[in-house]
C-alpha cells in the first residue's frame, strides 16, 4: 500500500496533475478539454480521446463503453461513442475531428477502466487529426477546473 | 378527479399509509431525495402561481403499439430537438405515454445470458436498443413513459433524472394507492419489498433524453419468467393489480368486488396520476397534443 502510495505521487508529479486531492475531480494539465467533458491528449497529428474523472465520477459505474469502429470519421462535438451506467446510457461526443485510428478494445472486457484510470489506461479512441486549429475551441486544464466547479455549484 | 374514483373502490388499508393521503400543501410539503453523491434534491411542489414551461404530450395510453415504431418515433423527436438547440430556438419537453404489445427489449450492455430462451427462437420480438439496463417485457397492461426532455431545462445530472422519475412512480402509487414503494439502492427502479413494479432504463443524446420507464399496472406477468428481469436474479416483478388483489381479505364477505376497479379503470387511474405527478416532479404543464406525429403507417419510419 505504501509503495502503491510512493508510486501514486511520483506519478502525479511526473503528470503534473493538478487539485489531487480526494473529493475533487483530478484534471491534468497539457490535456485539453470539451465542455461534454472529454479530453484529448494531442501528440504531433495523433490525439487519445478519453472521459474525464469529472465526468465519470457523475456518471457512477461504467457498464459498458460502444466504440466506433476504425476508420470512421469524427467530428469535434458530434457523438462518436456511448458509456453506459446505471441505466442510462450516454453518448461521448469528440473533441476533435478526424479519423479514429484506434479503439480501446479493452474497454469492452473492463469498460470499468473508465472510472479507475480514465486519462491512461481509460482511454477510448485515437484520432488521426484533422485540423489542429480547433484545439483552440477547447479549454485548458485550469479553464475545465472551474468550467467544473461552475457545473457542479449549479445543482 | 382521482379522488372520486378512489372513494368509489376504497382504499386499501394493509400498506402503511403515509402522511400525506391528503393532497399535499403546495406551500408546504417536499420530498427529498438523496442522490449519489449524496446531496439533497429537492423536489418541491409547486407553487401555484408559478409559470412553468410546457410538455406536449403525445398521449396512447390506450393503444397497443408495436415496439419498433414507438422507438422510430422517438429517435425522430430526438432529431427534431437536436436541430432546434443547434439552431438556437427553444426546445420544448415531450412525453409520449403508450402501451406495447408484447416485445423483449434489451439495452446496450445487456447479456444474452439473462433470457431464458433461445433469442434465435424467442417467444417474442426481441429488440437491442440503445437504451441503459438489461432486459425486460412491455406488454399489454403495462403504462410505458417515454419522456423526451431536455436535460439543459432540468437539471444535468443523470442520476437526479433516475431518481425523478422513480419519484413520478412513487408518487403515483403513494397518492392513488396508497402503495408505500421504495428505491433500492444500486438497483434502479420502483419496489415494492423485493418485487419491482417499475423498471427504467434511458439514453441520452446530447443531453436530451429518450426511452423512459414501464410500470406494471395489469400487466400479465408470465412473460417475465423467461427472463431474468434486469438481469436480477432472486427478485420478483410485481404489478399494481397483483398488489391489490394480494391485500383483499380472504373472507370475501366485504362487498370488495363491487369497489374493486377493473383492469380498464385501473388503467385509466394509474395513467391520470401518472401525468399528474410527472407534472409536479418535473414542473411541466403537460398539455395533450391532439394530433400525434405517430401514424401507423409504413412511411413514418
Amino acid at each position: 500500500m505504501a509503495s502503491r502510495l510512493l508510486w501514486a505521487s511520483r506519478a502525479a508529479s511526473y503528470l503534473r496533475i493538478s487539485a489531487f486531492n480526494r473529493g475533487f475531480a483530478s484534471v491534468i494539465k497539457d490535456l485539453k478539454y470539451a465542455d461534454s467533458h472529454e479530453w484529448v491528449k494531442v501528440d504531433g497529428n495523433s490525439a487519445t480521446v478519453g472521459i474525464t474523472d469529472h465526468a465519470q465520477d457523475h456518471l457512477g459505474d461504467v457498464v459498458y463503453v460502444e466504440l466506433p469502429e476504425v476508420g470512421v470519421a469524427v467530428t469535434q462535438g458530434s457523438g462518436f461513442g456511448a458509456v453506459e451506467s446505471v441505466k442510462a446510457t450516454s453518448d461521448i461526443n469528440s473533441p476533435v475531428s478526424g479519423k479514429v485510428v484506434e479503439v480501446n478494445e479493452v474497454l469492452s472486457e473492463s469498460p470499468g477502466l473508465v472510472n479507475s484510470s480514465p486519462y491512461e489506461k481509460g482511454w477510448i479512441i485515437k484520432v488521426e487529426l484533422q485540423d489542429a486549429g480547433e484545439l483552440n475551441n477547447l479549454m485548458d486544464a485550469d479553464k475545465y477546473s472551474k468550467f467544473c466547479e461552475e457545473e457542479d455549484s449549479k445543482h | 378527479m382521482i379522488r372520486a374514483s378512489i372513494s368509489s373502490f376504497g382504499l386499501i388499508s394493509t400498506y402503511s399509509i403515509p402522511q400525506q393521503s391528503k393532497k399535499p400543501n403546495p406551500y408546504q410539503s417536499h420530498q427529498k431525495v438523496f442522490s449519489k453523491s449524496n446531496h439533497v434534491l429537492d423536489f418541491t411542489s409547486s407553487k401555484t402561481l408559478e409559470i412553468r414551461k410546457t410538455c406536449e404530450c403525445f398521449d396512447l395510453y390506450n393503444e397497443l403499439v408495436p415496439y419498433d415504431k414507438a422507438w422510430s418515433w422517438q429517435k425522430n423527436i430526438v432529431r427534431e430537438k437536436k436541430a432546434l438547440i443547434e439552431s438556437n430556438e427553444e426546445c420544448p419537453d415531450s412525453l409520449i405515454i403508450l402501451q406495447h404489445s408484447p416485445v423483449y427489449t434489451m439495452g446496450t450492455a445487456s447479456s444474452e445470458e439473462h433470457l431464458n430462451f433461445d433469442i434465435k427462437d424467442p417467444p417474442f420480438q426481441v429488440f437491442r436498443t440503445e437504451r441503459g439496463g438489461e432486459v425486460t417485457y412491455h406488454g399489454p397492461g403495462q403504462l410505458v413513459m417515454y419522456p423526451i426532455i431536455n436535460l439543459r431545462n432540468h437539471k444535468m445530472d443523470l442520476h437526479w433524472y433516475l431518481r425523478a422519475l422513480e419519484e413520478v412512480v412513487i408518487r403515483v402509487l403513494s397518492s392513488t394507492f396508497s402503495i408505500k414503494a421504495s428505491r433500492l439502492e444500486g438497483l434502479t427502479g420502483v419496489w415494492i419489498g423485493d418485487q419491482k413494479l417499475a423498471a427504467m432504463g434511458i439514453r441520452v443524446s446530447q443531453w436530451i433524453t429518450y426511452h423512459g420507464l414501464a410500470l406494471n399496472v395489469t400487466t400479465d406477468l408470465t412473460p417475465f419468467r423467461w427472463i431474468v428481469p434486469c438481469g436480477i436474479q432472486n427478485r420478483q416483478v410485481g404489478s399494481i393489480k397483483e398488489l391489490l388483489r394480494q391485500s383483499q381479505p380472504s373472507n370475501g364477505c366485504r362487498k370488495s368486488n363491487l369497489h374493486h376497479p377493473d383492469d380498464f379503470q385501473l388503467i385509466d387511474i394509474t395513467h391520470n396520476s401518472l401525468i399528474k405527478e410527472f407534472s409536479e416532479v418535473f414542473q411541466l404543464e403537460v398539455q395533450h397534443k391532439t394530433n400525434p406525429l405517430f401514424e401507423p403507417s409504413e412511411n413514418n419510419i
